[in-house]
């Protein structure tokens, strides 16, 4: 009998029962391929790996329990039910059945996915931990434009535009609001931007605000996402604003929304209803009110008059103080001082978001802006064009890049590299740990030297213990160093002693052995091949160690010793190209 | 009259007909005119009619084409002989007329030219009216339309029987009716694009001639293809005029009693309200249309509930790469790759390429849109969907740690480290060496076809014997200072000047063969080899029958196996020296042998093939074990002193050590070398063993096996010795421990050899 063969009626075991293909699976539920997918999307469900696979190489298997949670989802009912009633319309409008066509298209079946949402992520942390590409996806869709399309035969409606819109906007105000934004990195493909929400790193990123490209996709599966995603992230947003006070959806000015500034009047929005919030706290438990009393009183020459909920606004803040941690405080602080104004070319919807999240102020040119150009608070102003005609002498005039390198250095930095008509200094990402990566570039450096003069400055006592505090890795290093060259100098003593001792005893023999020296005898000549030269000798040292070695870790070593050196090749190409472009300076200056 | 009247009628339809046939050609034409020409016909009736005076004012003055007009004239007279007649003819025309559609469009491009003059004559002022007006004209006019009977008699006909003619047919009087003229497409082309109105014109096929529509005919054929009455004047929804006069009559028209269906409820009516009612009693029906609006976000994970997953263990989706400094619309110029390097990419290969290329935008105005936005968004959400997700370990270890933990080799030394004496003499590469038992020579043989015996300590040449063919293998014997030595297909046994005095009698007694004659037909036929005393050397020659390789000394040294590989079923032999006697070994063996040795204590024999390493016992005579060692093929074999282990060296580098109780299969295997290993050997008392390469190196390794037998060989790697050179692609060729000290001997290609000591 062979192996394989399995007698009728047994039951596979194993893999071969464990897993099933894709066509398997669909067969088995009973649905049409796109429905499957839409299903797979929705509940998050994935081809698993099987550790044998049964059917051959080129299929991507599905496990029997993720299909019966499948089988098992309302979800898959409910699509049923919408295949029907599309089959109701289509049959009663072309029997001219009026009357049922129009009853049935007043009660089209409509389906939540909020049961989904929280059968995947079932604690709001989960939700937070995967909202990276759901961030991106409607940041995305909101960056297309609001036009019903038809790509492909596959129809992008206004409404998930606008809605996609919505939520990221919401989404901005509420971490601008609350000062969670840790990074932002201008790329290529957009402006990246980190923030921190319960602890965990969230990273989105939104495309430059132009006129996206839309290639040949399948944009049913992107739809699909994008379903999912607004749900969740509309819950999240839920979530947030009442962890804030506020409640969720929030209303806008009509006037700000319809001169496009939502973001503006959702941040005026947030403000107003968390101050409401904060006066009904404030008036329950006076004492705490009472407490922070005197520190509002000396902050209070400090308000500009215009804003009447200012001081409300300050006691909110002080009372929050506790619980925010010494980063978010920073980060509220780097523009405390600072009024900015965004000239009509610089990217507004960013600096709106992040400027606040920063704790600037700003005003933009047009209407329904806080204050105009010529509003004298007005410190810094953001241009991005070749030459500015007329300045204000009492502001800075900057390019947009200013603003986002001081961000990620978290220090306001010299503005005379960044001022109008010049190429900026190159803009670094913050995501990179430029110690691992082995290349520093130059204006990293630059940045980590006034970071660390303005820690000097804050330093309680700065003639002291200041180098230690300063620099603490560069010393690390200096005593890592010395003791590399006190232990390269004791083994280059050893070596010489080996090879001296080496050298007498072969003299010694030579000695004994020379009287009794025949014809067709040689000494070895003793300099040459008696004490092979030290590197053949590491170089030997490592292929003995690589003999007894098992197949799988030489080949496991080898591996490594590639990526390793790959590595090295990418940092020494940057070496190379940063030498050849100083000397080139150089030979220009 | 009334005749002339039904025949007017009749005509009349004929003409009707003969439109609706023409009708598409005509919408077509309606048409181009439309889009052609400015002066619409249909935008002015005045101008139109305009246009037909000065047609048929040219119709008159033109005779240009006299056979034309001659014509005109002849079917004019023609035609009226043939108005009584012809009413019957009409109505079959259209079926004919029917038929050949193609044919008249085709025809009309071709005689349209031609039949200008005589437009007037067919239809110009054709009343369609059929009124008595008309009928008058007809009556007095010789040349009236109205009443123009066909004038082809042929009937009803296909046309395409005259296709290939010169006649369309017969007039009445029997005469052919010829075939007018062709024109040139070019020349009707030009006709029509002169002419506005040529698109009025069509083919009457049966009688050959153009027929020119008037207004009113055209109108007659719009009308009809909007689905009206073809007349303008007829009123499809005529008021209803009620001739019955209800005054004045007493009676009811029926005096039948209402029946009392009029006067209850329908029953049917109520049994479908009644399924109404319980449709929407039942909710099958809603009636309230919109559904109630709920808040559509709430707290969802508010409420305490369980928080834990359901289904198989998650894994979540690794989050996408962050984006490193060159990704940056402004990077450090570093990072910019110059024009070389990016036209370099175009020659790696696609996967190779980078996906990036880094580039500089001096604002951030002047940074476009990502085009690939959309796309990498979409690959990351198959990437989502549809790869299966694995944990993975990844390995952040030091590749250092990799490497196996070994004793430091200083704590087992002596192991022989450096070259200490060269022996040098030999003119062609040193094949073979052999160390004595006492440790005090050395036995070498060379290509050059000499064997020498060296002093090991001073390096003096002892002897020297000139075989005169090139040396495969010498060994010592193990008891008494004799040589073996193969070369070609003769196994010599040689004394030496070693040795006491007593060894020398012993030796003398030992290597002496009778020379046998006569009686020994019979034995050298049955036995494979010849013993012949050897005065030239001094000792006996075994003539072998194929080309030795090895030779190889029992302990004993009463006993020597020799190797022949293409000996087939007599390759191995084995030779008894006291006695003379040669016999192969009784086992059946399988594949060209390699090489072979004794047990060091038990009465086993190993014999290796090129696959595998056969292992027989001798007393019993049978197949005791077989090794695998799974390389390509063997070149070299070395048992233990203690018989439970050996090390094979095959040719394509690798070392395998068998532990034989263990198990057929290597115990380690060794990759040390890059080329062919030569040869390999064990220490006879040191935990040492060596493998020489053709690479020029020769490995020498820590081979400790424990008494104990739960605890497994240890095997370190200690020294690579190198110091021969490459001679004709082969490197050291031979290798042999120094029986008492931790010495080694290498031979090499390079004709010498060498002792290393630790």
């Amino acid at each position: 009998m062979p192996k394989h063969y399995r007698p009728a009626g047994k039951k596979k075991e194993g893999n071969a029962a464990k897993y099933v293909t894709r066509s398997q699976a669909v067969k088995y539920l009973q649905v049409s391929l796109p429905v499957f997918r839409r299903l797979c999307i929705l509940k998050g469900v994935f081809p698993r790996e099987p550790k044998k696979k049964v059917k051959g190489n080129h299929h991507s298997y599905y496990h029997t329990k993720d299909l019966m949670f499948l089988k098992h989802e309302p979800l898959l009912e409910k699509f049923r039910d919408m295949r029907t009633y599309e089959r109701k319309v289509k049959k009663a409008v072309s029997k001219k059945n009026r009357d049922l066509a129009e009853r049935l298209l007043r009660r089209k079946p409509t389906y939540t996915l909020d049961m989904l949402i929280k059968e995947r992520y079932p604690k709001f942390i989960d939700a937070v931990r995967d909202l990276d590409d759901c961030l991106s996806m409607v940041h995305l869709f909101a960056a297309l434009p609001a036009v019903d399309r038809i790509v492909d035969g596959e129809k992008i409606p206004v409404s998930r535009v606008h809605n996609c819109r919505r939520l990221s906007q919401e989404w901005q105000a509420y971490i601008s609001r609350t000062h969670k934004l840790r990074k932002t990195f201008i790329s290529v493909k957009g402006i990246y931007y980190q923030a921190e929400v319960e602890g965990q790193k969230v990273t989105w990123l939104t495309p430059h605000a132009l006129q996206q490209v839309l290639p040949e996709v399948d944009y049913r599966v992107l739809l699909t996402f994008l379903e999912f995603y607004e749900t969740l992230l509309a819950f999240v947003n839920h979530r947030l604003y009442h962890s804030i006070n506020v409640t969720y959806p929030p209303i806008l000015d009509p006037r700000l929304e319809a001169l496009s500034a939502d973001l503006y009047a959702l941040s005026r929005y947030l403000d107003a209803n968390s101050q409401m919030s904060t006066k009904a706290i404030t008036s329950s438990g006076s004492e705490q009110a009472e407490h922070q009393q005197d520190e509002p009183g000396a902050l209070m020459q400090q308000l500009p008059s215009n804003e009447p909920g200012a001081l409300m606004h300050l006691l909110e803040d002080a009372s929050r103080e506790d619980d925010e941690d010494s980063e978010t405080r920073q980060c509220k602080n780097l523009f405390r001082n600072i009024n900015f104004f965004l000239s009509r070319e610089s990217p507004r919807e960013s600096l709106l978001f992040i400027i606040p999240a920063f704790g600037g102020k700003v005003s933009w040119e047009g209407a329904g802006a806080p204050y105009d150009e010529s509003d004298q608070s007005i410190t810094h102003q953001i241009v991005d064009r070749p030459t500015q005609g007329h300045k204000f002498l009492s502001r800075e005039y900057l390019q947009p890049q200013w603003v986002y390198d001081c961000i990620n250095a978290h220090i306001i930095l010299p503005t005379e590299k960044y001022i109008v008509g010049c190429v900026p200094p190159p803009h670094l990402s913050p995501f990179v740990d430029n110690d691992a990566e082995g290349h520093v570039p130059e204006y990293a450096e630059a940045i980590e030297r006034l970071k660390a003069a303005e820690r000097k400055e804050v330093l309680p006592l700065p003639g002291m213990g200041n180098e230690d505090l300063d620099d603490p890795q560069s010393l690390l290093g200096i005593i890592d160093r010395a003791e590399a060259i006190e232990a390269a100098k004791k083994k280059q003593k050893m070596l010489m002693q080996e090879k001296k001792y080496h050298d007498e005893l072969k003299l010694e023999l030579q000695g004994a052995q020379l009287p009794s020296l025949q014809s067709g005898v040689e000494v070895e000549d003793a300099e040459g091949d008696a004490l092979p030269d030290l590197q053949q000798r590491a170089k030997d040292a490592d292929s003995m160690s690589e003999v007894s070695m098992s197949r799988k870790k030489r080949k496991l070593l080898e591996a490594m010793k590639i990526g390793k050196k790959r590595k090295e090749d990418g940092v020494n190409l940057l070496k190379e190209r940063k030498r050849r472009i100083d000397q080139a300076k150089k030979t220009s200056s | 009259m009334r005749s002339k009247r039904n025949l007017t009628s009749s005509d009349e339809k004929d003409l009707q007909k003969r439109k609706e046939d023409n009708l598409v050609e005509i919408e077509k034409r309606i048409e181009e005119a439309e889009t052609s020409s400015d002066d619409s016909p249909f935008v002015s009736d005045f101008e139109d009619s305009e246009n037909d005076d000065n047609e048929t004012l040219i119709g008159d003055e033109g005779s240009t084409d006299e056979s034309g007009s001659q014509e005109s004239e002849l079917s004019d007279s023609e035609d009226e002989d043939a108005v009584q007649s012809s009413d019957d003819d009409e109505g079959d025309d259209n079926a004919v007329y029917a038929n050949d559609d193609k044919d008249s469009v085709e025809d009309n491009n071709h005689s349209s030219d031609s039949e200008v003059d005589e437009h007037d004559n067919v239809g110009v002022e054709d009343n369609i009216d059929g009124s008595d007006d008309s009928r008058e004209i007809v009556e007095e006019s010789d040349s009236s339309e109205d009443e123009v009977a066909p004038r082809n008699t042929i009937g009803d006909v296909p046309l395409k029987w005259y296709k290939d003619e010169e006649h369309i047919g017969y007039d009445l009087s029997g005469k052919k009716i010829k075939k007018k003229e062709k024109t040139s497409k070019l020349d009707s082309f030009l006709a029509r694009t002169d002419d506005a109105k040529s698109w009025r014109k069509i083919i009457d096929e049966y009688n050959d001639e153009e027929v020119n529509l008037t207004k009113e005919e055209i109108n007659l054929i719009r009308r009809m293809m909007d689905s009206k009455a073809p007349h303008a004047d007829f009123d499809p929804h005529p008021s209803y005029i009620d001739w019955f006069t209800w005054d004045g009559a007493k009676h009811p028209l029926s005096n039948a009693p209402e029946p009392k269906r009029r006067f209850i409820p329908s029953k049917w009516d109520a049994k479908k309200v009644v399924k109404y009612v319980r449709a929407i009693r039942s909710g099958q029906i809603k009636l309230d249309d919109k559904p109630k609006e709920e808040p559509k976000f709430y707290d969802l994970w508010g409420e305490a509930s369980s928080a834990d997953r359901q289904g198989l263990a998650y894994i979540p989706a690794p989050k996408p790469k962050l984006p490193g400094h060159e990704e940056s619309y402004n990077p450090s110029l570093e990072y910019i790759p110059t024009q070389e390097e990016i036209n370099a990419y175009q020659l790696m290969f696609e996967e190779d390429r980078p996906k990036f290329i880094p580039k500089q935008y001096t604002s951030l105005r002047s940074v476009p849109a990502y085009e690939k936005a959309v796309q990498e968004t979409f690959d990351r959400c198959l990437d989502l969907y549809l790869c299966p997700r694995v944990h993975k370990k990844r390995i952040n270890i030091d590749p250092e740690s990799l490497k196996p933990k070994l004793p430091n080799p200083r704590n087992l030394k002596p192991y022989p480290t450096t070259c200490y004496l060269e022996y040098r003499g030999h003119k062609g590469p040193v094949v073979t060496i052999s160390a004595e038992s006492t440790g005090q020579w050395l036995a070498s043989g060379s290509k050059d076809g000499t064997v020498r015996i060296w002093e090991v300590e001073t390096g003096r040449c002892l002897q020297i014997w000139d075989i005169g063919e090139p040396i495969n293998e010498v060994e010592w014997n193990p008891e008494l200072p004799i040589l073996a030595v193969a070369a070609g297909q003769d196994v010599f046994i040689l004394k030496t000047r070693c040795g006491n005095d007593e060894h020398q009698k012993k030796i003398e007694d030992l290597l002496h063969v009778q020379p046998q004659v006569g009686a020994d037909d019979s034995d050298t036929n049955e036995s494979i080899v010849n013993w012949v005393q050897d005065d030239t050397h001094g000792g006996i020659r075994l003539k072998h029958f194929k080309t030795v390789t090895k030779v190889e000394w029992h302990r004993k040294g009463d006993y020597l196996s020799t190797l022949m590989p293409s000996g087939e079923s007599r390759s191995v032999l084995v030779h008894q020296l006291s006695k003379k006697l040669t016999q192969r070994i009784p086992f059946k063996t399988k594949g060209i042998h390699v090489t072979s040795a004794f047990h060091p204590t038990r009465s086993m024999f190993f014999a290796a093939t090129k696959k595998d390493v056969r292992v027989y016992d001798l007393l019993k005579q049978k197949l005791v074990k077989k090794l695998e060692p799974g390389v390509r093929e063997i070149s070299s074999l070395a048992i233990h002193p203690g018989g439970d282990n050996a090390i094979v060296g095959s040719k394509d580098g690798k070392l395998c050590w068998f532990d034989m109780d263990l198990s057929s299969k290597p115990y380690k295997v060794l990759r040390c070398h890059g080329k062919d290993i030569t040869s390999v050997a064990y220490h006879r008392s040191y935990p040492l063993f060596v493998s020489s390469s053709d690479d020029c190196t020769a490995y020498v390794f820590h081979g400790m096996v424990y008494s104990d037998l739960n605890q497994n060989p240890l095997i370190v790697p200690l020294e690579i010795l190198r110091g021969h050179s490459s001679f004709d692609g082969r490197g050291v060729m031979d290798c042999k421990f120094h029986p008492r000290q931790p010495w080694l001997f290498t031979a090499g290609a390079d004709s010498l050899i060498k002792l290393y000591c630790h």
